[in-house]
């Protein structure tokens, strides 16, 4: 064990901040859930993919610096202290990119990891269905083979991005005879197809952050197929896997919104309030706690321990700890918290985007019933 | 950074896991609380013999030389046994700091305690032949029981005797924070094993037609006491790493861990008793002697809340 950073991370770390010196916006962009924020957003990410920034661990050809996970972390950390903008295509670059590396043809790899990396398409997640959103196995929306062509149809909702995206990564039933979890295929979709139509979802703060998308007839090849016909569930749990456990997430987000809770209560707080300097605290620990976490995490990943079911747990902890830092900065700020724009923004919007972390990716229920089956070893059944 | 233990770190402590499953079953510590001694010596003399009880004690002092990153596995080891009488007390503090001059302490022959707070008690004063005090090490001293909930860590008052000052006062630096981190990762072992009881429980106990485990209500509350568990792991360990390298945060990092794994600890004990239903309330259920020494622990060498605000000086203060 040594937690010190070697002569080389300590390196990419001062480059890293450099970097995001020079180039982050000085001011912030508007939310990437709006038109304009998006196109905004899309721009940072071309000049981050410049800058061989947009996806660290990547190999270096798909526009990647070949870094391993703790360097990943380490730009992490830089990244949220600089205060640089939200990722627009994380669901792309966290999510489907590993996801291609680890069951995608070579071909797939070229086709989309470089236009990924640089952000010339964004991706959307295309899961949940109006019918099928804990209960995923019950996927309705079908993709029928004719020829070389699939044959889309059916209706997916809580697409994140699906407004302004480009492309979608979609699951759908391509054997109607299978039961559940079996003849699902993952398929890659182009969102401007003929027979789609995407309509916006307003959030609970009020921008349009997801869609539905309804497929009617729509034709693309079954070469856009990933991981295997019929083996779509196999590759939805390793994107979950991701999604749930170190790359959608890093703790620099957390640490970073709770150094900043310190600061709130520095400077706004009633230092002889101990109960609200015990729950900053708390906070604080927790994200640290967040951080060391991962920190052993991804070095056991490096020494071939890969992450499992485990992965829920953090899935739990970091979106409880969201919601958590958020409530205490609201309590601080008192009748400040009400308003909607002003200096507190940041921390009245974050509230409301910290309530989605218990739902999305799976609920939190979802997860604690992972975790009672797979790590506790209880017995099935709800 | 490379966050993990090394081989030989884990082998040691799963050779001692394989040890204590063998020779520290429940019933040994439940002997422990019949019998009134609350602490096994032949067990004991088995750790002395495997090299845990000098495990920190200097080379040129008879020990392993090792350091708190060493010991920080071990430690969880004996919580997930529940290892009766002082051996973290003697382990982390008692055996470094006297094996220089009581030789008897590297095989356990020798039995040190510590008081090391302003508690009025001292834990397993009857079976200790020296006390480490934060002045100094008393013996000759007379012990009056008081009845503790643990039975497997007895306290008492202690009276008399004469308190010698350490010839290397250095040796005592840090004592109190290794105590804590000690307990912390003791804690944790505590915690994860009343949690595999209780799963185990669950998978065997059937209402309403089927496992007790298969029910959501049951599930989620054993998820979340394994979540506090499994997050108190990683500043433990960090702890650990910090104390053993004097790292200026040493003092901040171990608070952390003992809030955190005192919490843990605590919300597995409720936890797992819950879901034993009435069996949890009983003297007989092996749970009560993981619980009472978990209840005992979180409060011993400072409590979550004292942690706490100790992290909140270090972290609040500008």
């Amino acid at each position: 064990m040594d937690l010190r950073e070697t002569p080389g991370q300590a390196a990419f770390r001062a480059e890293a901040r450099e970097w995001l010196a020079a180039n982050v916006p000085s001011e912030p962009l508007p939310s990437f859930d709006t038109e304009a924020g998006f196109t905004a957003h899309r721009a940072w990410e071309r000049r981050l993919a410049d800058g061989r920034w947009s996806a660290v661990s990547w190999p270096e050809k798909y526009g990647g610096r070949g870094a391993d996970y703790i360097h990943w972390l380490i730009f992490e950390e830089e990244y949220y202290r600089s205060g640089a903008p939200g990722r627009v295509n994380q669901n792309g670059i966290f999510l489907l990119g590993p996801t291609i590396m680890e069951v995608g043809t070579d071909a797939q790899k070229d086709r989309f990891l470089p236009t990924m990396a640089s952000s010339e398409i964004v991706w959307a997640q295309a899961w949940s269905e109006p019918n099928a959103g804990s209960d995923l196995a019950g996927i309705r929306a079908k993709a029928t083979r004719d020829g070389d062509d699939w044959i889309l149809n059916g209706q997916k909702i809580w697409a994140s991005r699906a407004v302004w995206a480009d492309w979608c990564f979609g699951i759908f039933r391509t054997d109607p005879t299978a039961e559940r979890h079996r003849g699902l295929t993952f398929i890659l979709c182009p969102l401007d197809l003929p027979g789609i139509t995407v309509r916006p979802i307003a959030q609970l703060d009020g921008d349009t952050g997801f869609a539905e998308i309804f497929f009617d007839d729509v034709r693309v090849p079954v070469e856009n197929t990933l991981g295997g016909v019929d083996k779509g569930w196999h590759v939805a749990m390793a994107t979950a896997g991701f999604e749930r456990g170190v790359s959608l997430r890093s703790p620099a987000r957390f640490t970073e919104a709770a150094n900043r809770l310190v600061h709130l209560w520095r400077t706004y707080a009633d230092p002889s309030d101990t109960a609200l300097a015990d729950a900053v605290t708390d906070a604080w620990m927790q994200a640290e706690g967040y951080r060391l976490h991962t920190y052993q995490t991804v070095t056991g990943m490096l020494e071939g321990r890969p992450i499992g079911a485990e992965a829920s747990l953090n899935k739990i902890f970091w979106s409880e700890m969201d919601v958590r830092i958020h409530e205490i900065a609201l309590q601080i700020l008192g009748p400040e918290a009400e308003r909607m724009e002003g200096p507190f923004e940041r921390w009245v919007d974050g509230f409301l985007f910290s309530l989605s972390g218990p739902i999305y990716a799976g609920t939190n229920e979802i997860q604690r019933n992972i975790i009672a089956d797979r790590v506790l070893q209880l017995p099935k059944g709800m | 950074m490379k966050f993990s233990f090394t081989d030989d770190q884990r082998l040691f402590a799963e050779g001692l896991r394989d040890l204590l499953s063998n020779e520290c079953p429940p019933s040994l510590v439940r002997h422990t609380w019949e019998n009134g001694v609350g602490h096994a010596p032949e067990l004991w003399s088995k750790l002395g013999d495997m090299g845990v009880l000098g495990l920190l004690v200097p080379e040129s002092d008879g020990g392993m030389g090792s350091d708190a990153v060493d010991a920080v596995l071990l430690f969880q080891e004996l919580g997930r046994a529940a290892v009766p009488g002082p051996v973290l007390e003697h382990m982390a503090v008692g055996a470094p700091a006297l094996a220089s001059k009581h030789p008897g302490v590297v095989d356990g022959s020798t039995v040190i305690t510590v008081h090391l707070d302003d508690s009025p008690y001292v834990a397993h004063a009857h079976v200790a032949d020296l006390i480490v005090e934060r002045d100094g090490v008393r013996s000759g001293f007379t012990v009056t029981d008081v009845h503790g909930i643990d039975g497997a860590r007895r306290i008492a008052s202690v009276d008399g005797g004469t308190i010698s000052t350490l010839g290397d006062s250095s040796r005592l630096d840090g004592a109190f924070d290794l105590m804590a981190l000690a307990t912390s990762a003791y804690l944790i072992g505590l915690g994860e094993r009343m949690i595999e009881i209780a799963a185990e429980y669950a998978r065997q106990r059937e209402q309403f037609g089927k496992p007790i485990g298969s029910f959501q209500a049951v599930k989620h509350l054993m998820s979340d006491a394994l979540l506090k568990v499994e997050f108190a792991k990683a500043p433990t360990y960090r702890a650990a790493w910090s104390l053993a390298n004097g790292e200026p945060t040493a003092s901040r990092d171990v608070s952390m861990a003992k809030a955190l794994a005192s919490e843990a600890a605590y919300r597995s004990s409720r936890g797992s008793m819950q879901v034993h239903g009435g069996i949890g309330y009983t003297w007989e259920a092996d749970l009560q002697l993981f619980m009472k020494k978990a209840w005992a622990l979180s409060r011993a060498y400072g409590d979550a809340t004292w942690h706490r605000r100790r992290v909140s000086s270090a972290v609040l203060a500008s």
